[in-house]
């Protein structure tokens, strides 16, 4: 008795919190003219992380003006997950599905699973290597290029580079690697004293940074960081040593920090990435494709360089 | 008997060997390794697992596990950094509110681990799911940041030359031994790991024992957050994941027995060390991470075997 009663206590609880969780994710649009309102489904790489919780809220601002039903889900760096997320998206019968994709190959089996059954899917970000219906994006490749020709201008095309690389083996560590060796092998005089991964992460760029400090000390002139966390990492870890004012750092995301400090001059620059605009074309186009209108293919939108003298643009 | 009293002793002795000769080694193949500037990185670089692996060393002598820690660096650096802003609070606010968390958060691993009598590694894999989220509820996903320069001392600052985390971990060492080898408490600890039933007929509060170590471990994983907020100046809700295999790693390392009843600080210390060791040497050697972690993996299975050819001979 007492175990069935536990039981029942327990089903009620998670039940619950179930439902109660369910909610939280529904977006409220408001009603469509057309008497059926659309619904799209949305699964992202990882709501814990700030640019992609910036692309989601563009699309949900976005979806409610066009009076779209919007559901997101978040994929958890898991792309087991995330296919399991499009099938059931499949299931409940959605106009369009957006994806952000957690990774390049294991990603994939989501779009053919929507494309099998006939509802547009679109991806947000970052790529698969299966084609969807459309791509909204911007080309990594081109930021890390961006940031080794700023970096190549700065040194008059000679000096030591250090080179903080992504978490190995993902799509956005891979387009940025080989865009910075690009522009490296177009200037000889630039030298690669060394190159490690710091997983994206502030603390460990942090220590990766000290460590080399100590290995190169004043022969280092720049350092180019994959995203800002590690490049705010890299600042730290040169003031505390003394020798901010004689390195360069730049980094790519433009997230709030790292403006904040390239307006206090610490960080040289950073490359901004359009969280809104992806968002807001990516429902556009999930839109269009959905009413079976006409639609672009692939949005690339342009990466922006921020300095010092452009950076109150970005400040919000 | 002569054979027996060589393995132990082996057993015992054989992590500061190990570390002595790596060390060694390290010296000679880059000269950078042996200066006061890099020895100092290393120190503040291990002090934050080490914190952590004292915290777990307490757990893991009782016979248990805590797969929370990581998690609850998080939710103590996010909780301090939402009262770290300048100009709001004083400095202690922050300290207190993120060592709260973290006390808070350890007693309830212990209360939950001594009421249900659920296995503390089903109970603290479930903690380390619930503190991941408070800390993403509690920063609303976003990182915390614009913290005051007294805060970003912590973690940023020195004292008379030395690295105030280096300070930190200095204290905490103190503490814990002091905790382990001279108190009452200490040695119910080790009764309750080395034979449950018999510490428990022998009057031993095996509950009381349980609800300090896990509290203490909440405690010093705070520690551990608010020094790793600091030193990134932000509070990270993703920060830590994975920090509770590291601190397990030196715990064992350091001669800490899974079954419990055995481990002292020193060798905690040293086990955190040596990782922390070998991840600068290998940054300054300009080897990928990749190597670090396949020695890091056959440290760790090193220091077991080891520990057990102490056991079967004893």
């Amino acid at each position: 008795m007492i175990n069935s009663l536990r039981y029942i206590f327990l089903a009620a609880t998670l039940s619950l919190a179930i439902t109660g969780c369910n909610k939280s994710q529904k977006s409220e649009g408001s009603e469509g003219d057309s008497g059926k309102k659309l619904v799209v489904g949305a699964t992202m790489l990882s709501m814990q992380n700030e640019f992609i919780v910036n692309v989601s809220d563009e699309m949900e601002a976005k979806a409610k003006a066009l009076g779209v039903e919007l559901i997101t889900v978040d994929a958890e760096r898991s792309a087991l997950k995330q296919v399991e997320q499009v099938e059931s998206f499949i299931a409940q019968g959605v106009d369009a599905i957006i994806m952000n994709p957690c990774e390049v190959e294991a990603s994939s089996p989501a779009i053919k699973l929507a494309m099998d059954a006939n509802i547009p899917i679109i991806n947000v970000n970052s790529e698969t290597s299966a084609k969807p219906t459309a791509f909204v994006g911007s080309d990594d490749t081109e930021s890390a290029r961006i940031a080794m020709k700023y970096l190549a201008e700065k040194l008059g095309g000679k000096g030591n580079v250090l080179i903080m690389h992504g978490f190995m083996g993902q799509a956005a560590q891979i387009k940025r690697d080989n865009g910075a060796k690009e522009i490296l092998k177009a200037n000889p005089g630039m030298k690669l004293l060394a190159e490690q991964t710091g997983e994206w992460d502030r603390a460990k760029a942090m220590s990766l940074m000290e460590n080399w400090i100590q290995s190169y000390g004043s022969k280092i002139n720049a350092v180019f960081a994959h995203n800002d966390e590690m490049g705010m990492g890299a600042v730290k870890a040169l003031e505390a040593a003394g020798l901010k004012e004689k390195v360069i750092v730049i980094s790519v995301d433009a997230i709030p920090d790292a403006l904040q400090s390239v307006k206090r001059g610490a960080l040289n620059a950073t490359i901004f990435q359009n969280a809104q605009e992806q968002g807001s074309k990516a429902i556009e186009i999930a839109v269009k494709a959905a009413k079976k209108e006409k639609f672009e293919k692939q949005v690339l939108i342009p990466f922006q360089l921020v300095t010092k003298e452009n950076v109150e643009q970005y400040l919000k | 008997m002569d054979k027996s009293f060589r393995f132990k002793s082996f057993g015992q002795y054989g992590i500061f060997l190990a570390f002595a000769l790596i060390c060694l080694v390290l010296a000679f193949s880059t000269p950078r390794f042996f200066t006061v500037p890099n020895l100092m990185i290393i120190g503040t670089q291990v002090s934050i697992n080490a914190l952590l692996a004292f915290g777990v060393t307490f757990v893991i002598i009782t016979g248990g596990i805590d797969l929370s820690l990581g998690s609850m660096v998080a939710v103590a650096g996010v909780t301090a950094a939402m009262f770290a802003h300048p100009d709001t609070y004083p400095l202690l606010v922050p300290l207190l509110a993120g060592l709260g968390a973290g006390l808070f958060f350890g007693a309830f691993n212990g209360f939950v681990i001594t009421k249900s009598k659920v296995p503390p590694f089903i109970v603290t894999l479930g903690t380390m799911t619930i503190g991941r989220g408070l800390a993403l509820i509690l920063s609303k996903g976003r990182p915390v940041s614009n913290l005051s320069d007294s805060f970003n001392f912590i973690g940023g600052g020195n004292v008379f030359g030395i690295p105030f985390p280096i300070i930190i971990l200095i204290i905490a060492f103190i503490i814990c031994s002091i905790i382990l080898n001279k108190t009452v408490l200490g040695r119910y600890m080790y009764a309750v790991g080395g034979n449950e039933p018999a510490a428990r007929a022998s009057g031993i509060s095996v509950t009381n024992v349980k609800m300090w170590v896990y509290t203490l471990c909440g405690v010093l994983s705070a520690v551990g957050g608010i020094l790793l907020t600091s030193r990134i100046t932000t509070g990270q809700p993703n920060a830590g994941a994975g920090f509770e295999l590291d601190a397990i790693a030196a715990a064992i390392i350091g001669g800490t027995s899974t079954s419990g009843g055995t481990g002292t600080m020193t060798g905690t210390l040293i086990g955190a060390l040596l990782i922390g060791v070998i991840s600068n040497s290998l940054d300054l050697l300009n080897v990928t991470s990749y190597y670090q972690q396949v020695v890091m993996g056959i440290i760790i299975i090193g220091a077991v075997v080891l520990d057990g050819m102490g056991k079967k001979d004893r």
